[in-house]
């Protein structure tokens, strides 16, 4: 199957017209954007409004993006694009550090508990995804945990990931589906009290 | 996208670094065989590699109800030591040192108090841990546990008696940081806890990270005057204590003017191996005039009191229960000559 | 939910569903709440695995972006089809289902913050001023407390004598007391007796 038809069919969708489309690329690349721009912003807070400041770029720049090349690719390059200027555009030089992790640094950041200051929520929900996404994670059987971990960490393809577990691609989809589906299981249970639905509670 | 694979041993690796580290970090050096280190070691450790290593962290403050979260880099660069505390949220208030400059800058009060201590350049000016303190400190080591997927001893100093407060700390294993600590009164309870919630300890910070952040258009500026050769002692008046709680003892006797006053305050440092407090007494004697009353205070866990012992105002403050700042100020005595009314 | 649905929203994540396929769910994912929930979910899972560290995994980024486009042009006509009024206030953008995470934000809070302050037993929360729960104890220990919010102080101010001596004092304090009394310094201390005018005398006591 062609590369990239998942974001391809989400892009060509926006560019229709369909704004709700571009939610889901949103939802699918914060992190990843943030993450990226925090090489260049050290304070998360700016780091967020910077990636949503690339990401409104990107949405109002997409009737250009052909599909030469990977929509992230073409997103990361905004994304950079944007945080320089950002940088260049502050009264003083940046804070930097050596994000160079080769050089013998010990170097690890523990549960990043962001301070968010809008919302008591920003706070409390950070610590406890993440504990519950491990948790979750650890629990999980280890054949579905390998798969998952290879998916998301190692970012191999089903195929890939197909020959190193040594078992059918159809097999692999499966097993991630099934990791996903038991940790969602646990992060819906511990903020609804049971399974699956949302409800409306005023 | 595909790439290379080694099938079995890699996911025999793989599996070993999510159960260890649980997440995608760098290669960490094996760490050195830790088992030998005792309780006070470990202290030890820690407070070296508090002062002297490099590091830029965030962390939660909790005190009296309260959480905060403040920033912290402290860089150790040809002997000079640059740190800068900031708080991320409420107050925006920082604490800035180079070397011998301290700047506190004071947002919320429009104020920037700029101090220098050539005296405080060296590293070590805190107390150090000696055979005494064990006389009245239970220093043990009460766990060894895993915090936020780090290997961290946790070290208990608990007092032997009311003069003092205890603490817990968690220590981490292979940097020696205190990836937690909690003070804690005599009966145990914790009254102050520091939670780091992100520490990068790194070889280079450069000068731009001890910059404040706020800016300080139309603040007042306090600056001590450049007198750093007071002599300690040299007033009319030496100052000395007729009784300390004990293990407690004099450590220092300095003399220095603080921003935005008038004249000399003698700094006298008592401390017993672990909790030290600090008497400040003006040179100058009170105003005959001006009622001065005793007043205690707090900063955070750490307590004041002031009062005037023999016509001078002093102030005791330190991280011990508020008995024993009273005490200490209580047990000053100014010895030489008097006179009244100067 | 469909599960078939669920296991193609699990592949199309990972860019492994037939291209076919993916135009059909990518246009029901576009209007459909639920689904836009769990992929957002999707996505944090992956986050947490790949412990992009400092990243907020809640961040209402999405909805913020959601809501900036409302205003744009659209890039071409298009009739957005009615959304499935089930899920019509489920604030997608968040990866708990919405409401029942703004009505539950009492529990998650002290339940976060059970693990945040110190020996286990305390409550403290940071929550909106409607949930009350009896306090026990003047230190913030009791069983169930609940603070607002903190905010910058007010008319408790320390004196500029006293913040001199705290900052000279910390000079002498072993380092972890250090950071102890200059993190206390950096938020607020309130010394009893009331506030300090800023621009009274240094050298003047509290009264």
């Amino acid at each position: 199957m062609s590369a990239d038809a998942s974001d391809l069919s989400l892009v060509r969708r926006v560019q229709r017209g369909d704004k709700g489309a571009f939610d889901a690329l949103v939802l699918k690349y914060q992190h990843k954007l943030v993450k990226l721009v925090m090489r260049y912003v050290r304070n998360p807070a700016e780091a967020e409004d910077i990636a949503q400041e690339a990401f409104i770029k990107a949405y109002r720049a997409l009737p250009q993006f052909r599909g030469d090349s990977a929509f992230y690719t073409w997103l990361y390059r905004i994304a950079i694009n944007t945080a320089k200027n950002a940088v260049v555009s502050r009264d003083r030089s940046p804070v930097e550090y050596d994000l160079d992790r080769n050089n013998n640094d010990e170097s690890y950041d523990m549960q990043g508990r962001m301070k968010d200051s809008e919302t008591p929520e920003g706070l409390v929900l950070t610590d406890e995804i993440r504990s519950t996404v491990n948790a979750a994670i650890d629990a999980l059987p280890e054949d579905l945990r390998t798969a998952i971990v290879l998916r998301e960490l190692e970012g191999l393809s089903y195929e890939e990931i197909a020959a190193a577990m040594d078992c059918p691609v159809g097999t692999v989809r499966s097993r991630i589906f099934r990791a996903r589906e038991a940790i969602d299981r646990r992060l819906r249970e511990v903020f609804e009290g049971g399974l699956g639905r949302a409800e409306e509670l005023g | 996208m595909s790439r290379p694979l080694r099938t079995s041993g890699r996911l025999a690796s793989l599996a070993l670094a999510w159960a260890v580290t649980g997440a995608a970090t760098a290669e960490e050096p094996a760490p050195k065989r830790s088992l030998e280190y005792s309780p006070t070691e470990w202290l030890q450790r820690m407070d070296q590699a508090l002062t002297t290593r490099n590091y830029d962290g965030t962390f939660s403050h909790w005190q009296g109800g309260r959480v905060e979260m403040l920033r912290i880099i402290h860089r150790v660069q040809d002997g000079t030591v640059s740190e800068r505390l900031a708080s991320l949220d409420g107050s925006g208030r920082e604490f800035i040192r180079t070397g011998a400059n301290l700047t506190c800058y004071l947002p919320d009060r429009r104020t920037v108090l700029v101090e220098q201590h050539p005296a405080e350049e060296s590293l070590v000016s805190f107390p150090t841990i000696n055979d005494q303190t064990a006389s009245f400190y239970d220093i043990r080591e009460v766990g060894h546990t895993r915090l936020n997927r780090r290997d961290t001893h946790i070290i208990a100093v608990s007092p032997k008696d009311e003069y003092r407060y205890g603490y817990r700390l968690w220590v981490d294993e292979s940097t020696a940081m205190p990836l937690k600590s909690q003070l804690v009164d005599a009966h145990g309870q914790v009254i102050e806890q520091i939670v780091f919630a992100s520490l990068t300890l790194s070889s280079r910070i450069p000068d731009s990270a001890f910059r404040p952040e706020i800016s300080t258009e139309g603040f007042r500026w306090l600056h001590n005057d450049a007198a750093p050769h007071l002599q300690p002692g040299a007033a009319a008046l030496a100052w000395s204590v007729t009784s300390l709680p004990p293990g407690f003892r004099m450590t220092v006797r300095s003399a220095q003017v603080l921003p935005g006053s008038a004249g000399a305050v003698d700094h006298l440092v008592f401390t017993d191996g672990f909790a030290s407090v600090s008497v400040f007494v003006e040179r100058q004697p009170a105003p005959s005039g001006q009622p001065l009353v005793p007043e205690s205070a707090t900063v955070g866990s750490s307590s004041a009191f002031s009062t005037v012992v023999d016509g001078h105002k002093i102030t005791a403050v330190g991280e011990v229960p508020p008995a024993t700042v009273r005490y200490i100020a209580g047990q000053l005595k100014a010895q030489g000559a008097a006179p009244a009314g100067r | 939910m469909n599960e078939e649905l669920d296991s193609q929203l699990s592949a199309m994540f990972d860019d492994e569903l037939p291209p076919a396929e993916c135009e059909l769910l990518a246009r029901r994912l576009s209007r459909d709440e639920y689904l836009k929930a769990r992929w957002g979910r999707y996505a944090i899972v992956g986050a947490v695995i790949r412990a992009e560290r400092g990243v907020r995994l809640n961040a209402p980024l999405a909805g913020r972006v959601n809501a900036v486009l409302l205003a744009e042009p659209a890039l071409a006509a298009h009739t957005t089809a009615p959304r499935d009024r089930r899920y019509a206030r489920l604030r997608w953008w968040q990866p708990l289902a919405g409401a029942a995470v703004a009505a539950s934000v009492a529990t998650v809070s002290i339940l976060w913050l059970r693990a945040q302050t110190p020996g286990g037993a305390a409550l403290v929360a940071h929550v909106p001023a409607q949930v009350n729960v009896a306090s026990t104890g003047a230190s913030g220990q009791g069983d169930s407390y609940v603070v607002p919010r903190p905010k910058p102080p007010a008319a408790l101010v320390p004196s500029t004598e006293l913040a001199n001596y705290v900052v000279a004092h910390s000079m002498f304090s072993n380092p972890v007391a250090r950071g102890n009394l200059l993190s206390a310094f950096m938020t607020s201390e309130t010394p009893p007796g009331g506030a300090e005018e800023p621009q009274s005398d240094v050298k003047a006591l509290a009264h």
